[in-house]
C-alpha cells in the first residue's frame, strides 16, 4: 500500500496542475450548501463540507444529457439523420467525493454496465473519471454507511483516498488509475520515507476507527433477504409509511444510487435533440401507460416501489446488500421526514402473522 | 404553543372515541431535529403519537384532497385558510371535517437555523419564546421571533378562520407588518434586471416539484408540466422550462395562495419560491381587496365578475 | 391583469404583453390595436428573455 504525504499548501498546487490535463469536478459552495461542479481554471475544490446537497452522480450521469441530434435543414449534408452528438470524454477527476458516494457508482454500474446491455454514455464518462475520495473524519448524524456495507474511509469505487490528518493530507493510492495522477500533480513524497514517526497506515487506521465510532445511526438489513416479497408487498404498514409522502422527486434526485431516466425528444424549429433526464419513481408519470392505465396509480404504490426496489428487489437480484450506501441525503431533505432507516427496520422486522392487528 | 398538545390529544381521543371522525390528521415526532412528519391516527389509543411544536410547518390541508372519510384535522391559521379554499373548490366537504383550530405563533425556519451554525445541529428544543440549538461542543439559545419562517414572520392571520374547537385562546395578531417589501424591491427593477433576478433565484432548481407537491392548491390530477398530449413544457434543465414551471404554477395559485410557506419549506435546494406567489397575492389584495381563504361565503376573485374590477390593462 | 403583472414582474417588458377585447363588429378597433401592438413590440426590438435557445 502506497501512501503519499501532502503538505496542505502543496495540495492546492497539485490540484492546479491537474486542472488542464484533466477536467476537474469538485465541491463548490453555492449559497448555503455545497455541490459538485466542474472547476474553472484556477478554482479550488472547497473541502470544508460535511457532504454535498446533491450527490456527485451528475458528474457521470447528468440530470439532463443530450444523446442525439438531427436537422431537417437540407443544405446540411447530414440532414434527416439522427446523429449521436460529440461529448467530451477526455480524462476527468472528481475531487473530494465522499466514500459513500464513490461506492454508489459501483452500485449504479450494475444497471448501466451489464453483460447484456452497456450504456455507452455512462460507461464512457465513468471510465474517463478518476475518483479522489475525501475520508469523513466527521460524519453526520444521519450517516449510516457502516451498516450499508460502506464506511467513512471505505475504498471501493475510489482510485485515491485523501485523509485529512490535521496539518497535512495523506493520500492513499488504491488503483493504478489513481497512481497515474500523482506525477501530474507532483504529489510524490511517500509518507513512510521517514521511518522515525508513526506509519501512515496507523494514522489512517486510527482516524478511521475514530470516524466509525462517531457513526451512531444504522439500518438493520439481516432479514431482508429471507422476507417474502409478496408478503412485504401486501403488508399493511405501507398505508402508514406512505401517508405523509407528497410524491415529490427529492429523495430520488438527491440519491446517489437512483439511476432511472426518461428519454425525451425536443424540437426547435427544424432541428431537434433526443435527451435523457433523470426520472423519479415517485412521479405518477413514471409508470403511466400510453393507454392511460397506471399500474402504480397511488402514492402508496410508488412509495412502496421505491423502498422495495432499494431494500428487497435489489437485495434479491444481486445478493450483495441493499441499494443504498447510507449517505442520508433522502432523510435530511425529505420535506415530510420519511426516513429510510425507519422503513428499512419495519421491512426487516416484518412478521406477517403477527400483523393481524387492526390495520 | 407547547401546551397545546395535551388539548390536541384530548380532543382527538374524544372525537375518535365518539365516532365523530374516522381519523385524525396531525403530526408525529420526526426523526431529525426541526422535523415532524404528518401522520394519521385511527384509534383513540394511538393519539399519544401526536405532537405539536414549532416544526409543524407542512400544510395539512394538502392531506385532505378528495378524501371520503370523516376527518379531524389540526389547523393553524394558514391551514384553516387552505381548508376554506378546499371547501370552496369542492375538494372536501365542510361536514366531513372536524377542525381542531390551533392559534399559531409561527413555525421556525430549519434552513435558516442550520445555516447559522458551522457544525451539524444534533438537537433542538424549545420553550415558550426560545429555541435552544445543540450540537457537538455548542449550545445556543435563539429567540424564536428571530428564526421564524419568512412567511410566519409576516403573517397576519395566525388564528384559524374556521374551526370546530380551539385548543387555546386566540393569539394576538401581528399588526403593522409590511408584507410586500421584497415584492416592491423587485417591482422597482428594470425588466432585464428582473429577468436576471429570477434566473439567479431558480438556478439551483432540480425540478423535483416538491414545492408543487407540498402545496394544498396543487391538486390537479395531471399537472401541466406532466402533460404529454400535448407536451407544454420541456423536461430537461433548460432555464426557460424551469421558469415556465415556476411562474405558471404560481399563476395557477393566483387568488388562492395563503402564503403558508409549505412550498419554500419543502424545497430541498432552499429556493425562495414564494417570490412568485407573493406578487400575485399583493396584486389580488390591491386590485380586489382579496385575501384567500378567509370566508366560506365569498367566491375567489378569479371566478367572479364585479363591475368595478380594474380593467385598465385591456385596450 | 394578474397574468400581465406577473409576466412583467419576472422581466418581460410591459409593451410585449397586450390585452384587448374586440367585438367582431369592431374592425377599425381591431386594426388600431394591431397597429399599436406591432409598433410597441417593434420599438422594443427582438425579445432576448424567456426564449429557449435551440439546442
Amino acid at each position: 500500500m502506497k501512501v503519499i504525504k501532502i503538505e496542505k499548501e502543496k495540495w492546492d498546487k497539485g490540484v492546479e496542475k491537474l486542472n488542464g490535463p484533466l477536467r476537474l469536478f469538485g465541491p463548490v459552495k453555492d449559497g448555503q450548501f455545497h455541490n459538485f461542479k466542474e472547476l474553472d481554471k484556477n478554482q479550488q475544490p472547497d473541502l470544508n463540507f460535511l457532504n454535498t446537497r446533491l450527490s456527485p452522480k451528475s458528474t457521470v450521469f447528468p440530470q439532463s444529457e443530450v444523446m442525439f441530434e438531427y436537422s431537417l435543414d437540407e443544405s446540411r449534408e447530414d440532414h434527416h439523420i439522427m446523429k449521436e452528438i460529440d461529448q467530451d470524454y477526455s480524462p476527468r477527476a472528481v475531487i473530494g467525493i465522499r466514500p459513500c458516494d464513490a461506492k454508489s457508482f459501483l452500485l449504479v454500474k450494475r444497471n448501466f454496465d451489464t453483460d447484456e446491455y452497456k450504456d455507452p454514455y455512462w460507461i464512457r464518462a465513468f471510465e474517463a473519471t478518476t475518483f479522489i475520495g475525501l475520508a469523513c473524519n466527521n460524519p453526520c448524524s444521519t450517516c449510516f454507511c457502516t451498516s450499508a456495507d460502506c464506511g467513512p474511509f471505505h475504498e471501493e469505487g475510489l482510485d485515491l483516498l485523501l485523509v485529512d490528518a490535521g496539518d497535512y493530507y495523506l493520500l492513499k493510492v488504491i488503483t493504478s488509475k489513481g497512481e497515474n495522477l500523482l506525477k501530474v500533480a507532483d504529489w510524490e513524497t511517500e509518507a513512510d520515507a521517514d521511518t522515525s514517526g508513526e506509519t501512515s497506515g496507523n494514522i489512517i487506521d486510527t482516524l478511521k476507527k475514530e470516524a466509525e465510532a462517531k457513526i451512531t445511526s444504522s439500518v438493520v438489513t439481516d432479514r431482508l433477504k429471507e422476507q417474502i416479497s409478496l408478503e412485504l408487498y401486501q403488508a399493511p404498514f405501507w398505508e402508514d409509511a406512505a401517508f405523509s409522502c407528497i410524491n415529490c422527486g427529492t429523495c430520488t434526485y438527491v440519491c446517489p444510487t437512483c439511476w432511472c431516466f426518461d428519454i425525451q425528444d425536443e424540437t426547435h424549429g427544424i432541428s431537434g435533440v433526443r435527451i435523457r433526464n433523470w426520472d423519479s419513481c415517485m412521479s405518477p408519470l413514471f409508470t403511466l401507460h400510453g393507454s392511460g392505465h397506471n399500474p402504480r396509480g397511488t402514492k402508496l404504490h410508488r412509495v412502496r416501489q421505491r423502498f422495495m426496489h432499494k431494500l428487497k428487489y435489489y437485495v434479491d437480484k444481486y445478493d450483495d446488500g441493499i441499494q443504498c450506501v447510507g449517505c442520508g441525503r433522502c432523510i435530511r431533505l425529505c420535506p415530510v421526514n420519511i426516513d429510510i432507516r425507519k422503513i428499512c427496520e419495519i421491512m426487516n422486522n416484518y412478521e406477517p402473522a403477527a400483523c393481524a392487528c387492526p390495520a | 404553543m407547547l401546551g397545546y398538545i395535551d388539548k390536541i390529544k384530548e380532543i382527538s381521543e374524544r372525537v375518535l372515541k365518539e365516532g365523530t371522525v374516522e381519523m385524525v390528521i396531525g403530526f408525529q415526532k420526526g426523526t431529525l431535529p426541526m422535523m415532524n412528519e404528518p401522520c394519521f391516527v385511527k384509534c383513540s389509543g394511538d393519539v399519544q403519537r401526536l405532537v405539536w411544536d414549532s416544526n409543524c410547518g407542512i400544510n395539512l390541508a394538502n392531506y385532505l384532497t378528495d378524501r371520503k372519510e370523516k376527518i379531524a384535522v389540526i389547523a393553524k391559521g394558514c391551514d384553516s385558510r387552505n381548508i376554506v379554499t378546499h371547501i370552496i373548490e369542492n375538494k372536501i366537504k365542510r361536514d366531513q371535517l372536524f377542525i381542531i383550530g390551533v392559534p399559531c405563533n409561527g413555525m421556525i425556519d430549519k434552513s435558516k437555523i442550520a445555516s447559522m451554525f458551522e457544525k451539524e445541529i444534533i438537537e433542538v428544543v424549545e420553550d415558550q419564546n426560545n429555541i435552544i440549538v445543540k450540537g457537538e461542543g455548542f449550545e445556543e439559545t435563539l429567540k424564536k421571533g428571530d428564526v421564524l419562517q419568512e412567511n410566519c414572520a409576516i403573517c397576519i392571520h395566525r388564528n384559524p378562520v374556521i374551526y370546530d374547537e380551539l385548543v387555546s385562546d386566540m393569539v394576538e395578531e401581528q399588526r403593522d407588518v409590511d408584507r410586500y417589501e421584497d415584492v416592491r424591491r423587485i417591482e422597482e427593477m428594470e425588466p432585464d434586471k428582473k429577468y436576471g433576478f429570477f434566473d439567479d433565484l431558480l438556478s439551483a432548481c432540480i425540478r423535483c416539484y416538491a414545492c408543487r407537491d407540498a402545496c394544498p392548491l396543487c391538486y390537479c390530477p395531471t399537472c401541466f408540466v406532466d402533460e404529454s398530449r400535448p407536451q407544454w413544457v420541456g423536461k430537461g434543465q433548460d432555464p426557460v422550462d424551469i421558469r415556465t414551471f415556476h411562474f405558471l404554477r404560481a399563476y395557477h395559485c393566483a387568488g388562492r395562495c395563503t402564503d403558508c410557506g409549505a412550498c419554500e419549506r419543502a424545497c430541498p435546494m432552499e429556493i425562495k419560491v414564494r417570490t412568485f406567489t407573493k406578487k400575485l397575492e399583493k396584486d389580488c389584495l390591491e386590485a380586489y381587496g382579496w385575501e384567500a381563504g378567509m370566508s366560506l361565503d365569498e367566491r375567489p376573485p378569479l371566478d367572479t365578475f364585479r363591475p368595478d374590477d380594474p380593467e385598465d390593462f385591456i385596450k | 391583469m394578474l397574468f400581465k403583472n406577473l409576466m412583467e414582474h419576472m422581466g418581460i417588458e410591459p409593451d410585449r404583453v397586450h390585452f384587448s377585447w374586440i367585438s367582431s363588429a369592431e374592425s377599425t378597433k381591431f386594426v388600431d390595436v394591431v397597429n399599436e401592438v406591432t409598433a410597441a413590440v417593434k420599438a422594443l426590438g427582438p425579445n432576448k428573455n424567456f426564449i429557449i435557445k435551440a439546442a
